[in-house]
C-alpha cells in the first residue's frame, strides 16, 4: 500500500467534509496556544479553507514533519495518553488533510524573523520556502478531495457545508472564551467573537443575546457529589470535577439537539452518559422527543476520562461515569427547580426571544424575562472541612483560579490549572487578565499535604461555611411569593389568577397532575430530593376481598414480574391467577380514594410496560455504554427510577382532577397554594406547561397604555 | 281534574317522588310528576307518580277531596317550589286542570303552570299484574311480605358497602336472596362486604294470589343502590308490611300502612288494603361475586367492644389520616383487654387512642383498616356491642352483631 493510499484511508476517518478540516485546524491552533483564530471559507470550504492563528508556530526545519503522519509534538510517550489535555494528539490530521487536498502550511514562530511555507498536493511535498507573515500559523486547504472524486461527489451544497463549518467554529469557540474567533465566508463575516470573554458572555454571544432570559446558570463541583459519608471514598476514588453551564427553560427546548453544547475539558462531546443525565434532569419538564437548549462545560482530571475512543474524539469514556452523571443530573435539576419556568403569552411586537421560539418550536409562547436566577452563587466551591486532603487541595486550587468579584468561573484558567501538559501560551499574556493568581505553575492535582497547606487558602479554616448553591440562588432570584389572588375557574378546566408578574392561566389538570406526582415521588424516595432514589418509602395499599382479575399476555406477565418490587413500593400487589390472567390483590389507597379502577389501571400499565420494555436490561445498556461495577449500579438505579417515574406519571394522571371538573373555592385555593410549594410546577409530568403568564407589561401594551 | 288536597301530605309525596324524576331531560315531560285523581265509592285518592328509565315511585294520598277525577302532568320542580312557597297558613290547596294549564290555589296565591298531555308520560310498571298473574312477561317469580322495620334494617346494614363507581357493574347494587322464610342482603365494593340476615314471618296464605307457590320459590337478584336509598325514605311504621315482588327484570316494594295478616282475601293488591307507596326498579344484570368464599371461618382471636366507644375512638384516630395515608392501626392487647388505635399522616402528625375491650380472646394482634369502613358499619347497627374476629394482620377482619349482621373488612398495609 502506498503511503498516499494509507493516508487517504486514514483521511477517510478524520476528514469527512470541510467541517472536519476546520475542526482539526482550529484544534491545532488551540493546541499551539493561539489567542486569535480566524477562519475563512470559500464556497462552503469546498474550494478554500484558511485558518490563521497567532500560536507558537512551527520552526522552519520542522515544517516538513508537520505534514507527515504520526508526527506530533503533543505527546511523546504512551504515558502521556493517560492525561491528554490537548485537543489533538493522534498526529494524523494534517497529514490526512494534505493527502486529499492542495494544502499550504505557513508558519512563523516568534523567534523566527520571517515565515516559511510548505505546500503539498496529494503525495507531492514541495520543499519549504521563505514567505512573509506575522507570527503564528496559517493553513490553507484548497480543492478538498480533488484526488478522491468519489468523496468530492458526496459533499453537499456549499450552503450546507458552510453551515456545518460554522457549527464547528461555534462549537469550539463556546468552550474557549479567552480566544477570539472570526469566521468569514466568501468575504462575509459570519462570526466575530472578542477575546477574553467570560464563559457566560461567550455562550450568550453564540446562542444569541435574546435567549438570555431563558437561560439558567448552573454550576457545581465534585465536592457536591461526595455527600455525607463519601469523604473516605473520595480519598481514593473521587477525581476532581467541576461543572458550569447555562440550561434553557422548557420554552426554548428544540426538536433537535442543535441547541446543545456539551464539553469535557473544552472538548465538544456527544456522550451517552451526559445525554442521559441531561434528559433525566429535564424529566417531566419537556415533552418527550424535544431537546433542551443548554451549554455544559465539565472540567475534570484528564486522567479520569478517556478521549482516545474514536478519531473524531466526540466520544469519551469516563473512569467513573456515575460521578459525572450524578453531578450533571443534580445541577440541572437544581437549576430548573429554583427557576420560574412559566411561559409568557407572546407579545404583539414579538421580540427576538419569540422569534427564536418560533424557529425552535413553533410555540406561541415566549418566556418570562425577570425571575431567572442571577449567575452562579459565590458558594460554588464549598469548603470541605471534613474531607480528604486530595479534595481539599483540589478545592483550594479551584478557589485560586476563580476570579475575584466575578461570579462566573474562568474556565480556561481552570483548565490551565488542571492540565499540566498543555502547551504554555506564547507570550503568557493570553488569559492572565482574568486570573488573579498566575497559572504559570499549574496546581498539581494529586497534591501532597505540604503543597496543599502552602496554598493561600486553607480550606478547613480559611473559608466560612456557606449554604449550598441552591439556597443562595433562591435568595438571589425574585421568587414569586404566595401573593396569589383568588382564582376564577373557566370552562371548568382552567384557572385564572394573578401574581405580581401578571395574569396566570393555569391548566387545572396539568397542575394537579404535577402536584400529585411530586407528592407521590416525595413519599417514595423520601426527603432526599437530590436526584438519588434515596430513602425507600412505600405507599399505603388496600387489600381486596378477592383479586381483581386482569387479562394479560405472556409479555405483560413477564413485565409484571420484572416490575414487582417497584410496584409493591407503589402499593400495587399482583397475583398470578394461572394462564392468561393476573389479579390485583392490593391497590394503592390513594388511587382508590380517587376512584381509580384497579383492574383498568393495571391492565393499561402492563400493556405499556410490555410495549415499551420498562425495566428491561436494554434500557440500562442504552443509558450506560460501558459496564463497570459502578455503572451497573447506576444502570440498575436508572432502570428502577425510570419505571418508578412511568408508573408515578400514570398514577398522578389518574389521581388528578380532570379538565371539566368543577372545583370549589377551597379546592382552587388549595391547588394554587400547592403550586407555590412544589418543584417543577411549571410543567406537568409529561412536559406540557401547567401555566402561562400574560405579563402586566403585555396587558398595558395591548390596551395602549404604554 | 279538580281536587282539594292536604298541602303537607301532598308536599311530602311530591318531594319523595321528585327524587326519582331526572332533573333535566331532553323531553320536558320526563321531568314531570303525574298526578292521578280517582274516586272509588265516594272515597277520593290522589296518586303522585314519577319515573326515570330505572326506578319508579307511586305514592297514593287519601287526604284529598276529589271533585273531578283526572290526570295532570306537571313539572316536578315547579310543583315542589309552589307547594313549598305557599304560606304555611294554607292547610289545603286546590288544583284544577284547565286544558293545558294547571291552576294551583292556596291561601291568597294563585299559580298557573303548563300541564303536559297525560299520554306524553311514560307508562308505569304494573305492580298489580306482577303479583296477580302466575305467568306472562311481567309475572313475579317470587312474592313475599316483610315488616317495614325488618326490610329497612336489611337495607341500611348493607347499602353503605356498595361500590360507588365501578365498572364491575354487578356490585353496584345489593344482592337480595330469599329462600323460604330466610332472607339476606349482601353488598360489597371489593374491599369490604356487608351481609345482613332476617327471618320472614309466616306468609299469609294466598298473599301471592294466583301464584303457584310463588311466595316460597327461592330467589336472588341484585337491586340498584339508588332504589334502596329511596326505599329507606319510604319506610314508615316498622310493624307495617311491605310486599316484595321480584319479576325477571324488576323488583317491586309495596308499602302498606298496616300489617297484612293472613287470610285477608283474594285482593291481589293486598287484601283490601291499597299500598301507600309502590317503589319499583329494574334489576342489575350480572352475577354477584361468590361472596361465601370470602367470609373467613378460621378465626382465633375475638374482641368485643362497645359500639359508641369504638365509633368515637375511630373518629378521633381518623383526624390524623389523609388520602395518601388512610389507615389506622389497631393494636389489640389481651393482657390489658384494650386496643390502641394509632394513625399517622405524613407532614401532619399522629395520634393514639386507647380503648378498653369488653372481652378479648387469643394472641395479641396488630392490624390496620380504613377507618371509614369501620365507621360506616358502626353507623348502620343499633346494637350497643360489636364483636370482632381476626386471624392475622394481613387477613380480613370480621365484625359481627348477633346473627343478623356480618361485616368483612380487608386490611390496609401501612408503610412502616
Amino acid at each position: 500500500m502506498s503511503p498516499l493510499l494509507a493516508s487517504q484511508i486514514a483521511a477517510g476517518e478524520v476528514v469527512e467534509r470541510p467541517a472536519s478540516v476546520v475542526k482539526e485546524l482550529i484544534e491545532n491552533s488551540l493546541d499551539a496556544g493561539a489567542t486569535r483564530i480566524s477562519v475563512e471559507l470559500e464556497h462552503g470550504g469546498i474550494e478554500l479553507i484558511r485558518v490563521i492563528d497567532d500560536g507558537v508556530g512551527v520552526p522552519e526545519h520542522e515544517l516538513y514533519l508537520a505534514l507527515t503522519a504520526h508526527a506530533t509534538s503533543k505527546i511523546a510517550e504512551v504515558g502521556d495518553l493517560d492525561a491528554i489535555a490537548t485537543m489533538g494528539f493522534r498526529g494524523e490530521a494534517l497529514a490526512a488533510i494534505a493527502s486529499v487536498s492542495r494544502t499550504s502550511f505557513r508558519s512563523r514562530p516568534r523567534t523566527q524573523v520571517a515565515a516559511a511555507e510548505i505546500s503539498a498536493e496529494g503525495q507531492t511535498l514541495s520543499p519549504p520556502r521563505p514567505a512573509g507573515g506575522p507570527p503564528g500559523t496559517s493553513v490553507t486547504v484548497r480543492t478538498l478531495f480533488f484526488n478522491t472524486p468519489a468523496r468530492r461527489k458526496f459533499l453537499r451544497t456549499p450552503q450546507t457545508e458552510q453551515g456545518r463549518c460554522a457549527d464547528v467554529v461555534r462549537s469550539i469557540a463556546m468552550a474557549q472564551p479567552n480566544v477570539a474567533f472570526t469566521l468569514t465566508c466568501d468575504g462575509r463575516a459570519l462570526l466575530d467573537l472578542p477575546p477574553n470573554q467570560t464563559a457566560r458572555e461567550r455562550a450568550l454571544d453564540i446562542l444569541g443575546r435574546e435567549l438570555e432570559p431563558e437561560l439558567i446558570e448552573i454550576s457545581a463541583d465534585a465536592l457536591d457529589t461526595l455527600g455525607t459519608g463519601g469523604g473516605t471514598v473520595g480519598a481514593a476514588g473521587a477525581s476532581p470535577i467541576a461543572l458550569w453551564g447555562l440550561v434553557g427553560t422548557p420554552a426554548v427546548a428544540r426538536a433537535t439537539a442543535a441547541g446543545q453544547f456539551v464539553y469535557i475539558n473544552g472538548r465538544p462531546v456527544r456522550d451517552k452518559v451526559l445525554q442521559h443525565a441531561l434528559k433525566e434532569g429535564y424529566r417531566g419538564l419537556i415533552e418527550p422527543g424535544r431537546q433542551p437548549t443548554c451549554v455544559l462545560l465539565v472540567e475534570m482530571d484528564p486522567g479520569a476520562v478517556d478521549v482516545n475512543v474514536h478519531p473524531a474524539k466526540s466520544e469519551v469514556r469516563f473512569r467513573d461515569s456515575s460521578v459525572v452523571h450524578g453531578l450533571v443530573l443534580r445541577s440541572v435539576r437544581r437549576g430548573l427547580a429554583t427557576a420560574d419556568l412559566t411561559p409568557r403569552v407572546a407579545g404583539a411586537g414579538s421580540t427576538a426571544g419569540a422569534s427564536w421560539n418560533n424557529r425552535a418550536s413553533g410555540s406561541a409562547f415566549e418566556s418570562s424575562p425577570a425571575p431567572l436566577g442571577s449567575p452562579a452563587s459565590p458558594a460554588l466551591f464549598r469548603p470541605a472541612p471534613a474531607r480528604t486532603i486530595d479534595a481539599a487541595a483540589f478545592a483550594s486550587a479551584f478557589r485560586e483560579v476563580r476570579p475575584a468579584g466575578n461570579a462566573s468561573l474562568n474556565f480556561p484558567a481552570l483548565r490551565e490549572a488542571l492540565a499540566p501538559t498543555r502547551l504554555a501560551p506564547p507570550s503568557g499574556d493570553a488569559s492572565s487578565e482574568n486570573v488573579p493568581s498566575p497559572s504559570a505553575s499549574p496546581a498539581p492535582l494529586a497534591d501532597t499535604p505540604a503543597t496543599a497547606a502552602s496554598l493561600p487558602t486553607v480550606p478547613s479554616t480559611g473559608a466560612t461555611p456557606v449554604p449550598p448553591a441552591v439556597g443562595s440562588m433562591q435568595s438571589d432570584a425574585p421568587e414569586i411569593e404566595e401573593s396569589l389572588s383568588p382564582a376564577l375557574q373557566v370552562f371548568n378546566s382552567y384557572l385564572i389568577t394573578q401574581d405580581e408578574h401578571g395574569v396566570l392561566i393555569i391548566d387545572q389538570h396539568a397542575l394537579h397532575e404535577r402536584v400529585m406526582y411530586e407528592r407521590l415521588l416525595a413519599r417514595i424516595v423520601g426527603p432526599d430530593q437530590r436526584g438519588e432514589p434515596g430513602a425507600v418509602g412505600v405507599l399505603e395499599r388496600q387489600a381486596f376481598l378477592a383479586p381483581v382479575p386482569v387479562a394479560v399476555t405472556q409479555r405483560q406477565r413477564e413485565a409484571a414480574e420484572r416490575l414487582r418490587p417497584t410496584l409493591e413500593r407503589l402499593g400495587i400487589e399482583l397475583d398470578d391467577l394461572g394462564p392468561g390472567g393476573m389479579g390485583v390483590r392490593a391497590f394503592t389507597s390513594l388511587l382508590l380514594e380517587r376512584g381509580v379502577e384497579p383492574g383498568e389501571f393495571v391492565a393499561d400499565m402492563l400493556e405499556r410496560a410490555a410495549e415499551e420494555g420498562w425495566g428491561t436490561e436494554g434500557k440500562a445498556a442504552n443509558a450506560m455504554p460501558q459496564p463497570s461495577p459502578i455503572d451497573a449500579l447506576v444502570g440498575e438505579r436508572v432502570v428502577v427510577e425510570a419505571v418508578l417515574h412511568e408508573v408515578l406519571d400514570m398514577m398522578a394522571c389518574k389521581a388528578a382532577v380532570k379538565a371539566g371538573e368543577r372545583l370549589s373555592d377551597m379546592e382552587l385555593a388549595e391547588l394554587l397554594a400547592l403550586r407555590q410549594r412544589i418543584e417543577r410546577s411549571s410543567n406537568c409530568p409529561h412536559g406540557r406547561p401547567t401555566s402561562i403568564r400574560l405579563s402586566i407589561r403585555e396587558l398595558e401594551k395591548r390596551f395602549g397604555r404604554v | 281534574m279538580k281536587i282539594i288536597a292536604d298541602r303537607a301530605a301532598l308536599m311530602e309525596a311530591a318531594n319523595l317522588v321528585a327524587a326519582v324524576v331526572p332533573a333535566r331531560s331532553p323531553s320536558p315531560a320526563l321531568s314531570c310528576l303525574k298526578l292521578t285523581a280517582e274516586k272509588h265509592g265516594g272515597v277520593g285518592t290522589l296518586t303522585v307518580a314519577g319515573t326515570d328509565a330505572e326506578a319508579s315511585l307511586e305514592m297514593t294520598l287519601t287526604q284529598v277531596d276529589v271533585s273531578q277525577p283526572g290526570v295532570a302532568v306537571v313539572s316536578a320542580e315547579k310543583l315542589k317550589q309552589i307547594l313549598g312557597a305557599v304560606a304555611e297558613g294554607a292547610p289545603t290547596i286546590t288544583m284544577e286542570l284547565d286544558g293545558d294549564q294547571c291552576k294551583i290555589t292556596g291561601s291568597h296565591a294563585k299559580f298557573r303552570i303548563f300541564a303536559f298531555p297525560a299520554g306524553d308520560y311514560p307508562p308505569f310498571p304494573d305492580f298489580a299484574a306482577a303479583i296477580g298473574s302466575a305467568t306472562g312477561p311481567g309475572a313475579a317469580r317470587s312474592t313475599f311480605i316483610h315488616s317495614a322495620g325488618g326490610l329497612l334494617a336489611l337495607v341500611t346494614r348493607t347499602v353503605f358497602a356498595t361500590a360507588r363507581e365501578t365498572s364491575r357493574y354487578a356490585i353496584n347494587g345489593v344482592l337480595l336472596k330469599r329462600d323460604g322464610r330466610k332472607i339476606e342482603m349482601v353488598a360489597t365494593d371489593g374491599r369490604r362486604l356487608a351481609l345482613s340476615r332476617s327471618t320472614l314471618k309466616p306468609q299469609p296464605a294466598g298473599g301471592g294470589a294466583g301464584g303457584s307457590g310463588g311466595e316460597s320459590t327461592p330467589v336472588s337478584c341484585i337491586i340498584p343502590t339508588r332504589a334502596l336509598n329511596l326505599l329507606t325514605r319510604l319506610a314508615g311504621d316498622p310493624e307495617a308490611s311491605v310486599r316484595i315482588a321480584v319479576t325477571d327484570n324488576r323488583v317491586f316494594f309495596a308499602f302498606y300502612d298496616v300489617e297484612l295478616k293472613g287470610k285477608e282475601g283474594k285482593d291481589a293488591s293486598g287484601g283490601g288494603q291499597s299500598p301507600r307507596a309502590i317503589l319499583s326498579s329494574t334489576l342489575v344484570e350480572g352475577t354477584f361475586p361468590p361472596y361465601e368464599d370470602v367470609i373467613p371461618k378460621d378465626h382465633d382471636k375475638k374482641a368485643t367492644t362497645g359500639r359508641d366507644e369504638l365509633s368515637s375512638a375511630v373518629r378521633q384516630a381518623s383526624v390524623l389520616t389523609n388520602e395518601e395515608s388512610r389507615g389506622i392501626r389497631m393494636t389489640f392487647s389481651g393482657k390489658n383487654k384494650s386496643v390502641r388505635l394509632s394513625s399517622r399522616a405524613p407532614e401532619l402528625g399522629d395520634s393514639e387512642i386507647d380503648l378498653g375491650l369488653t372481652a378479648y380472646e387469643g394472641e395479641d394482634l396488630t392490624i390496620s383498616f380504613n377507618p371509614a369502613f369501620i365507621a360506616d358499619a358502626l353507623r348502620a347497627v343499633p346494637e350497643p356491642e360489636v364483636m370482632w374476629e381476626f386471624k392475622a394482620s394481613n387477613k380480613p377482619g370480621v365484625m359481627k352483631v348477633g346473627a343478623e349482621f356480618l361485616y368483612v373488612i380487608m386490611p390496609v398495609n401501612l408503610p412502616e
